[in-house]
C-alpha cells in the first residue's frame, strides 16, 4: 500500500469510529460504551449483525451480553494497530485475522483467538446466465468465470476491497486463481497477472463499501449476472446459485479474539463467550440462521450447503503483497471512478460549514484513485461551475492540485437549488464511458430554489437506462432534509450518508467505498 | 491485577503472545488450601480449569492459580511471585531455569508428539506417492526425509499420481504451522525438519543455521499469513477450511476424541521424526516444587491428563479411542532434539524473513 492509502485508512479508521453510534449503535438510548459487568463491548465486522438473533440466544444461555460495534474489516484493524481500541472494546470479532497478522501492531494487541464459524468467497450466479453458459455449480473455476467475462457474457458486482473483507478475499482468490501461483502470492504473481487481472475486472459493473448495499443495487439494476461475496451474504439472497470454484477460494473463520488491554475477568467472559458460541446447539443455529459453516464436526452445515472440499487459497504472508496487490486492484486493475461532487455552496454555508467543507475535500484528495474523474460542482441558487479534473497515473500531482486549488476558492453565496443542480450533474454524465460513475450530493438545507422534487422524478424517469444507473449518494448535514435526501437516494439506487452527528469527512471517506 | 498488566506488558514488549486467564477456581473449595501462582502454555489452561483437576489438587491441598502466555514469551516476563513456569517445551524451560538459577533435573510430567492432521483424500494420495503409509483407516506415518524432498523440489499436488480425482488437491504440497516465532507448535515443526534435513542431527552453529535457513524459509513462505496459535489451526482444520495437511499437537486430537467425537475426515499422521512438545515444569518454589511432583506421580492427575490427550511420563496413555486414529505406543517415531532455545528463534526468524 502506498502512504497515500496508508494515510486514507488511519483517516477512514477514525472517521469509522466516530460514525458508530450514528449507523450501528444496537442501544437504542444512545452511546452505550460504558465497560459492565457480563457485558461484553465487542468490535465486530459489519456483516455479522446477521448474528442478532444467536447473540440474542447466547445471552439466554449465559447471561453474557454483546454490545458490537460495526465496522469494516480493515478500517477495525487500523483502529488496532492505533492503540485506539483498547480502552473501548473488550474483544474483536472480524471475518479474519489474515489481515491483522499483516499488521504487528494490530496483531500484539490480541491475545487469543477462537475460530466460531466460517464461510468461503463464493460466486452467486442467476440461474439463468449458467445455463446459458452451460455450467454445473459443482465444478466451476475461476479460468471458465474469466473466460466468459472476456467473451461478454459474465458480468459481476464485488464489494471495494480496501473497505471490506468479503471483497479483499475475493481479490485475493481472483488473483491466486488467475495468477496460477500455487503457494502464497508474491508480488511476482501479481505482476504477471496483471493482465489477465484487468480484463478479468472490467466484468465488474458494480461496487459497493456494504454487502448489504451491494445485494440491495444488485436487485435494483437487475442485468448484472453474479455476485462474488461470502458464501453466507450469497445464500439469503434469493435467485442465487451459490457456486464455490473448483480451483479455490479464501475462507472467513471468524474468530473470537481477546485483548492485551482487557482484565482477566473481561477474558474469562469472552472465553466463557466463545465456548457458548461453539456449542452444539448454538453452531447448529449460526448454520440454520446465516449460512455459515459450523466449526465443530459434530455439527453439518446447513441444508444446501455443498460438503465438497476446496483447497484453501493462501492468504498473503507479507503486508506489502496484500498491500501491494489493493493499491494495483484501485489504481489500475478495476475500472476507474467518475464522480460529480454537487455542493451546497449556498448563503447558509458560510463560515465553519465552507471550511469544514473545504477541509473534507482537500483531504479526499489523498484517497482519490488513479485514472478517477472528479468533477466539482458548487452551486447557490444554480450551478456555479463546472471544474472537471483526471488524476492521471503518469502525473497523478496537476489533477489532485486542481481539485485543490478549486475546493480552496469555493465560496457561500445564494440559494438552494438541488434538484436543479442534480440535473445538470446528470447532464454533465450524459457521455458514457466505461467507469463506475456516481454524484454525490453535499447540502446543509432544504431546497429553495428551482426544480423541486416532482420535477426531478420526471426528469430521472425520463433518462436513459444507462443514465438511470447513476446512483446519488446525499449527505445529511447541517439542516438538510432527512426525508428529502432520503427520497433522492431511494428515486437513484443510491444510499443516505448521515454527516449530522458525525464529520462531513467521515461521510465522504465512507462513500469511497460506492465510488 | 497490576501484576498482570506487568506481565503483559512485558509480553508485548518482547513482541510475543501471551495470554492472561484464571483458570484455577479458588472458590468452592471447602478445605483450605494452598494458592499456587503458575504460568502456562495456553494448550494447558483447558486443562487446569477443568473442574476435575482443580479437585485433584485440592484433595492434595493446593489451588493453582494459572496464568497462560506463550512459551517463548515466557522468558521475558518477570516470575517473582510465581511459585512454578510450565511451558510446553523443554528449551524455554532450561532458558527460564538458568535466569532465576533453578537447579536440578527439571520436572517433564507430561508431553505431546507433533502430528500432522490429514484429510483423508490428502492422505492417500500421500499414502499412494510414497510420502506416507497407512496403517489405519485414520493413522499412518508421515515420511519426513520424502516430505522434505518434495518441499525442496516445490512439488505440486497435481504431480502426485491420483490427486487429479481430488479437485481441492491442487497447489504445492505443504504442511500448515502456526507462526514460528510466536508459536511453540510452529518452531517445533522448525525443530523437526531442520534435524532431518540436517542429516539426523541437531542443529548447532552459525554454519548448520545458514544450511538449514533456506529450506525453512520454504516451508513457512509457501503457506502465505500463519495463525498465531495451534488452538486456530486445529479448529479451522476439523471445520474443514484450510490447508488438507496441518501440523498440530497429538494432544489436540486425543482431546477432541475424548470429547466422544469421531470425526471421519480425519487421519493422523505420525512423521516419522518428529518432535516432543515436553511440558517441562520451572519449579520456582517448594510449592511450585511439589505440585510438580503432583502432576508427574499423583495417579488421579495422571488420568485427567490422558484425558485431555498428554502423554504422562513412564507408562504408555489409554488413549479414549483405542487405536483408530492415535497410536498408543510411539514405536517407530523418532524423536528430534530441539535446537537450543537460541538456535531455534534464530531459525524461526530466517524462516520467517
Amino acid at each position: 500500500m502506498n502512504r497515500r492509502t496508508f494515510k486514507w485508512l488511519l483517516a477512514a479508521a477514525l472517521s469509522a469510529l466516530t460514525l458508530l453510534t450514528a449507523c450501528t449503535s444496537e442501544s437504542p438510548a444512545g452511546p452505550d460504551d460504558a465497560p459492565r459487568p457480563g457485558s461484553l463491548r465487542i468490535l465486530a465486522s459489519s456483516e455479522l449483525s446477521d448474528m442478532k438473533p444467536v447473540l440474542e440466544q447466547v445471552a439466554r444461555d449465559t447471561g453474557i451480553e454483546v454490545r458490537p460495534t460495526y465496522m469494516g474489516t480493515l478500517d477495525a484493524v487500523e483502529l488496532l494497530a492505533q492503540g485506539k481500541a483498547e480502552d473501548r472494546y473488550d474483544a474483536v470479532w472480524l471475518s479474519s485475522n489474515d489481515y491483522l497478522r499483516l499488521r504487528p501492531e494490530a496483531a500484539a494487541q490480541i491475545v487469543s483467538e477462537t475460530p466460531v464459524m466460517s464461510s468461503p468467497v463464493a460466486v452467486g450466479i442467476k440461474p439463468a446466465a449458467l445455463t446459458a453458459l452451460g455450467w454445473q455449480p459443482e465444478n466451476v473455476t475461476w479460468a471458465q468465470l474469466e473466460q466468459a467475462v472476456r467473451d461478454g457474457k459474465l458480468t459481476y458486482g464485488m464489494t471495494d476491497p480496501a473497505r471490506s473483507h468479503s471483497g479483499f478475499a475475493s481479490l485475493v482468490s481472483v488473483a491466486s486463481a488467475l495468477s496460477g501461483a500455487q503457494s502464497a502470492l508474491t508480488d511476482a504473481d501479481v505482476t504477471k497477472a496483471t493482465p489477465r487481472l484487468k480484463e478479468f475486472f472490467a466484468g465488474q459493473k458494480l461496487t459497493s463499501g456494504s454487502s448489504g448495499w451491494l445485494a440491495a443495487a444488485y436487485k435494483r439494476r437487475g442485468n448484472v449476472d453474479a455476485l462474488l461475496n461470502y458464501e453466507s451474504v450469497l445464500e439469503n439472497i434469493p435467485g442465487l446459485t451459490v457456486i464455490r470454484p473448483e480451483d479455490g477460494v479464501v475462507t472467513a473463520d471468524y474468530p473470537l479474539s481477546s485483548l492485551a488491554s482487557s482484565d482477566t475477568a473481561t477474558r474469562e467472559e469472552v472465553r466463557r463467550l466463545t465456548e457458548a458460541l461453539r456449542g452444539d446447539t448454538v453452531q447448529r443455529l449460526i448454520t440454520e440462521r446465516t449460512h455459515r459453516r459450523p466449526v465443530v464436526a459434530s455439527v453439518a452445515p446447513a441444508a444446501g450447503l455443498d460438503t465438497g472440499r476446496r483447497r484453501e487459497l493462501p492468504f498473503p504472508g507479507s503486508r506489502s503483497v496484500a498491500d501491494g496487490l489493493l493499491s494495483s486492484y484501485e489504481n489500475e486493475l478495476r475500472r476507474p471512478s467518475r464522480t460529480v461532487y454537487v455542493l451546497d455552496t449556498s448563503g447558509s454555508m458560510e463560515g465553519e460549514r465552507l471550511d469544514q467543507l473545504k477541509s473534507a475535500l482537500t483531504s479526499l484528495t489523498g484517497d482519490f484513485r488513479q485514472r478517477e474523474e472528479v468533477t466539482l460542482m458548487p452551486f447557490g441558487s444554480g450551478v456555479k461551475k463546472v471544474r472537471t479534473h483526471v488524476v492521471e497515473p503518469a502525473d497523478p500531482k496537476t489533477g489532485l492540485n486542481g481539485i485543490r486549488k478549486d475546493t480552496a476558492a469555493l465560496s457561500a453565496e445564494g440559494d438552494t437549488a438541488i434538484y436543479t443542480s442534480l440535473q445538470k450533474a446528470y447532464d454533465h454524465l450524459r457521455s458514457e464511458r466505461d467507469t463506475f460513475t456516481s454524484i454525490v450530493l453535499m447540502t446543509d438545507g432544504e431546497n429553495t430554489t428551482g426544480a423541486d422534487a416532482a420535477d426531478f422524478t420526471a426528469f430521472y424517469k425520463g433518462l436513459d437506462p444507462g443514465q438511470r444507473e447513476i446512483p446519488v449518494f446525499p449527505i445529511l448535514f447541517g439542516d438538510s432534509d432527512r426525508s428529502e435526501l432520503q427520497g433522492i437516494a431511494d428515486l437513484t439506487g443510491g444510499r443516505l450518508f448521515d454527516a449530522q452527528e458525525v464529520s462531513l469527512d467521515g461521510a465522504f471517506k465512507e462513500i469511497r467505498g460506492y465510488q | 491485577m497490576r501484576r498482570i498488566a506487568g506481565i503483559i506488558l512485558a509480553v508485548l514488549l518482547i513482541g510475543g503472545v501471551a495470554v492472561a486467564v484464571v483458570a484455577g477456581r479458588d472458590e468452592g473449595t471447602s478445605t483450605a488450601t494452598k494458592t499456587v501462582r503458575a504460568v502456562i502454555g495456553s494448550e494447558k489452561a483447558e486443562f487446569f480449569a477443568d473442574p476435575e483437576v482443580v479437585e485433584a489438587l485440592a484433595a492434595k491441598g493446593y489451588t493453582v492459580k494459572a496464568e497462560t502466555s506463550g512459551s517463548w514469551a515466557m522468558e521475558g516476563l518477570d516470575l517473582e511471585g510465581y511459585d512454578l513456569a510450565l511451558p510446553s517445551s523443554q528449551a524455554p524451560a532450561v532458558a527460564l531455569a538458568a535466569k532465576y538459577k533453578v537447579t536440578g533435573t527439571l520436572p517433564r510430567p507430561f508431553y505431546s508428539p507433533l502430528v500432522v492432521v490429514a484429510h483423508r483424500n490428502a492422505a492417500e494420495v500421500l499414502a499412494s506417492n510414497g510420502l506416507a503409509t497407512l496403517d489405519e483407516a485414520h493413522r499412518g506415518t508421515l515420511k519426513m526425509d520424502s516430505y522434505l524432498d518434495a518441499a525442496r523440489k516445490d512439488r505440486t499436488w497435481q504431480e502426485l499420481k491420483g490427486a487429479g480425482k481430488y479437485g481441492e488437491l491442487t497447489g504445492t504440497l505443504y504442511l500448515s504451522s502456526t507462526d514460528p516465532q510466536t508459536s511453540n507448535s510452529g518452531a517445533l515443526y522448525l525443530a523437526a525438519a531442520s534435524y532431518v534435513d540436517n542429516g539426523g542431527k541437531v542443529v548447532a552453529g552459525d554454519g548448520e543455521v545458514d544450511r538449514a535457513a533456506p529450506l525453512l524459509n520454504k516451508l513457512v513462505r509457501v503457506q502465505g499469513a500463519q495463525q498465531s496459535s495451534s488452538d486456530a489451526a486445529f479448529r479451522d482444520f476439523v471445520s474443514g477450511a484450510g490447508n488438507p495437511l496441518v501440523v498440530v499437537y497429538e494432544s489436540q486430537v486425543a482431546s477432541l476424541l475424548a470429547d466422544g467425537q469421531k470425526p471421519d475426515d480425519l487421519v493422523v499422521l505420525y512423521p516419522d521424526t518428529t518432535v516432543n512438545s515436553d511440558h517441562t515444569v520451572v519449579p520456582l518454589t517448594e510449592e511450585g516444587k511439589a505440585v510438580a511432583e503432583l502432576l508427574a506421580e499423583d495417579e488421579t492427575l495422571r488420568a485427567l491428563e490422558v484425558r485431555h490427550g498428554f502423554r504422562p511420563q513412564g507408562g504408555t496413555p489409554k488413549f479414549a479411542d483405542g487405536a483408530t486414529y492415535l497410536k498408543q505406543e510411539l514405536t517407530g517415531v523418532h524423536q528430534a532434539a530441539v535446537p537450543t532455545s537460541k538456535v531455534l528463534h534464530e531459525l524461526a526468524r530466517r524462516a520467517r524473513a
